[in-house]
């Protein structure tokens, strides 16, 4: 069973990587994007700049590899009718969000970089550290 | 500060204004009115007595344009309200936290005036909300695991007051809520029967004395009632007129304390035998009432070297977290668990639930704890479950194990303690390594990084007393890795009832509390929580309490705006409306200009991160000499 679980993830990889060589270049408008990303919220779990509760910056999540696949994750969850409030991913349905607009998205999305300083560089958190170590 | 106004003209109060007939609620429980008297029921009969209007006269009083009275009675030489103050003096009751009210003027003169004037125990305390006064009693029990009073002003108050007692109730801490009520000359819209009616389904404890001698018993009663497992809010109920009555040579009756369910002697022996004779114990500490347990906890771990789990990062009065002992030790294959106001695996001592007072549920609101859980609860007991106050029973266990150890023993109890300090250490570090690297990303990002708010605050706090006060589960609870937790009141937890309006009256309370005992209050304060009763920046300001405010701006009632995100993407109508209804915006909201119309230092909105640090300097500095700041910084939404 584990292996064919196995098979089942190489070949989704596989074709996720085959999508992403065959979508090109970003056709989106990252200016758009950009208003579009704060009109829906989306910073309301990918932070502004990309880093929150979900990291999405540096094109950390898989589903950035194209804007396809892109789109269709952002489809996946019309279906659903929760009884408890969630905060998980939305749907984007086609009605109120348009495969332009989120093309848009995607491209801003995809210009998001986090660049942080390593821990040795950030004086507050190097501090913690050596304090624990040396028993302060 | 009164209601007496030095106007020229009159104008109406916000209570008058209440008293148009918007208190329908409390109707029911309103004494009969001139009407009612004219047309008697018979028993039995439904009552749907009408609210009159307040008369011209009652009117007159309540906006304080009433001439004296002709004949008036000489004031009482010894008023009963100052043998009331005694008693809360003799209880060592240090604040009376109130916004005022004309049904206790006689109670409040003495507390400010009984003794060496000002008087200052217990000092007057001015809120500027209800709610906010009870949230500030809820925060310093929190803190020091004892009660204060909210003084409120009769149906009309204690209605404010009703949603901070129901989450101090939750959050069980001690705390006497006194309810000024006046039936000869007052608002009938402000006074009822049974006033205590109105929160009786979510306190412990009620009473209502009829005169000077039952009032200071009550207040003790209601001290003890308070303080004894479960821990809960209490209500006296106080007649203004009684406070006015001369006491002559009555005196303050003896105090005694309560006595706390302990387990028996016998059962303490089966624990001390347990952790006596197991080659790795286990001890898991819950939140016990006062300090005074964890220092007994200590004592106990230590005497035979079991590694401690604490809940010091989730709430006060638990283990220190950074105890040589604190962490999984050199093993998890613990061979005898025992539970101190938690579940235990071999034995357990936890203090009685809440849950028991079911009876008190007299009007059948039903709801919260009050009522067995909606959501089965998993089986957490133990083989050896006890029900009573760990903190008071640690003693008896801590003596019948030191009978149990001999040379032998406490070789073996040293060996082990030197194998949990050190994996217990290794453990910390490896955990901080993995925590400060998760802090890094989105560190320069603007607006401000939650986790780096955290991050650039704890080297300016380090050595400081200090106590974080507000709920940090909205803000990342990024103290949780990174700061530590060592005192009873490191962190007061969060919102008992999962209700905002909380942070700022809590930690005004718990900065109450740190006034005088060199001691700084943190509240890293949500914006959606700060606008429920904002008043409470004033009172620190008026009191000079060290709080330290930074805010959470991220310019919205962040959680409801993902659950509407959600609700409006299923239904395909548009996920960029969700900020209708739950954020801050047009216009955003300036609150360091806020605070500083409140007078409180403030500086802010701060959004480049590179301003941070130095501003929080600022802001420690200013609450390390007394002074409340507060920092506006927009940030990330979590």
């Amino acid at each position: 069973m584990k292996n064919i679980r196995s098979s089942v993830a190489l070949v989704s990889v596989c074709s996720v990587l085959l999508v992403a060589t065959a979508a090109g270049q970003d056709s989106g408008d990252t200016d758009n994007g950009k208003q579009l990303y704060f009109d829906h919220a989306c910073y309301s779990c990918h932070g502004y700049g990309g880093i929150g509760r979900r990291n999405i910056a540096n094109n950390a999540s898989g589903i950035l590899v194209s804007e396809e696949v892109f789109i269709t994750y952002l489809r996946a969850r019309a279906d659903q009718n929760p009884q408890f409030p969630t905060q998980t991913m939305p749907n984007y349905a086609a009605s109120s969000l348009s495969d332009d607009d989120a093309r848009d998205i995607y491209a801003f999305i995809r210009t998001l970089k986090d660049d942080p300083p390593e821990v040795d560089d950030i004086p507050a958190l190097k501090g913690i550290l050596e304090d624990a170590e040396t028993g302060l | 500060m009164t209601k007496k106004s030095d106007e020229n003209k009159p104008r109406i109060s916000r209570r008058a204004f209440l008293g148009t007939g918007a208190a329908a609620g409390a109707a029911s429980m309103l004494p009969a009115g001139p009407g009612a008297q004219a047309a008697p029921q018979a028993a039995g009969e439904a009552t749907n007595a009408k609210v009159s209007p307040p008369s011209p006269e009652q009117m007159a009083r309540e906006v304080g344009s009433a001439l004296p009275p002709s004949l008036v009675e000489r004031a009482a030489q010894r008023p009963g309200s100052d043998l009331m103050v005694q008693v809360l003096r003799d209880l060592e009751i240090e604040y009376v936290v109130s916004n005022p009210g004309s049904s206790f003027e006689g109670l409040q003169e003495s507390i400010i005036n009984y003794g060496e004037i000002p008087n200052v125990m217990p000092e007057f305390i001015t809120a500027l909300h209800e709610e906010s006064a009870v949230d500030m009693a809820h925060g310093y029990a929190r803190s020091e695991g004892k009660p204060i009073c909210a003084l409120i002003q009769g149906t009309i108050g204690l209605q404010h007051a009703s949603m901070a007692i129901y989450q101090a109730f939750l959050g069980q801490v001690p705390m006497i809520v006194l309810v000024g009520r006046e039936d000869k000359h007052f608002l009938q819209q402000h006074t009822a029967d049974d006033v205590a009616a109105l929160v009786r389904p979510f306190t412990k404890w009620d009473t209502h004395p009829q005169n000077i001698e039952e009032t200071l018993d009550a207040l003790q009663e209601a001290y003890r009632q308070s303080i004894t497992p479960p821990c809960a809010p209490v209500v006296v109920i106080m007649d203004g007129h009684i406070g006015k009555e001369e006491a002559g040579d009555l005196r303050v009756p003896a105090y005694y304390p309560p006595v706390i369910p302990t387990i028996t002697e016998r059962q303490a022996d089966k624990i001390a035998a347990g952790l006596a004779s197991a080659s790795n114990p286990r001890i898991s500490v819950g939140r016990f009432r006062t300090p005074a347990g964890i220092d007994s906890a200590v004592e106990l771990a230590e005497l035979v070297g079991a590694s401690t789990d604490s809940r010091s990062t989730s709430g006060p009065m638990s283990f220190p977290q950074t105890h040589p002992l604190t962490g999984p030790g050199v093993s998890t294959e613990y061979d005898f668990e025992l539970g101190l106001e938690v579940p235990g695996a071999q034995a357990s001592v936890t203090g009685p639930h809440l849950r028991t007072l079911d009876d008190r549920d007299l009007v059948g609101i039903n709801f919260g704890n009050i009522r067995p859980p909606v959501r089965p609860t998993p089986d957490t007991s133990g083989d050896f479950d006890l029900t009573a106050d760990a903190e008071a029973s640690l003693p008896l266990i801590i003596e019948a194990t030191k009978k149990r150890l001999n040379g032998q023993a406490k070789n073996a109890i040293a060996a082990r303690t030197v194998s949990h300090t050190k994996a217990n250490r290794d453990n910390r570090i490896a955990g901080l390594r993995e925590a400060v690297e998760s802090k890094r990303p989105g560190w320069n990002g603007s607006p401000v990084s939650l986790a780096r708010i955290y991050a650039e605050l704890w080297p300016l706090i380090k050595d400081l007393d200090w106590c974080l006060a507000s709920p940090s589960i909205f803000s990342g609870r990024h103290h949780v890795d990174l700061w530590d937790h060592d005192r009873p009141y490191s962190y007061l937890g969060v919102y008992p009832a999962a209700a905002l309006g909380y942070a700022l009256g809590a930690s005004t309370g718990a900065a109450l509390a740190a006034k005088g005992r060199d001691r700084i209050v943190i509240n890293i304060q949500g914006d959606g929580d700060f606008n429920y009763s904002p008043g409470s920046v004033w009172t620190a300001a008026h009191h000079n309490l060290p709080i330290l405010t930074i805010m959470h701006n991220n310019r919205a009632y962040h959680m409801e705006l993902m659950y509407l995100q959600f609700m409006a993407g299923v239904r395909g109508r548009g996920t960029d409306r969700a900020e209708i209804g739950t954020t801050f915006r047009d216009p955003y909201i300036n609150y360091a200009k806020l605070a500083e119309g409140y007078g409180v230092k403030s500086e802010g909105p701060i959004s480049d991160p590179n301003e941070l640090s130095a501003a929080l300097a600022r802001g420690v500095e200013s609450v390390s000499n007394g002074e409340p700041y507060l920092i506006d910084v927009l940030t990330q939404p979590r």
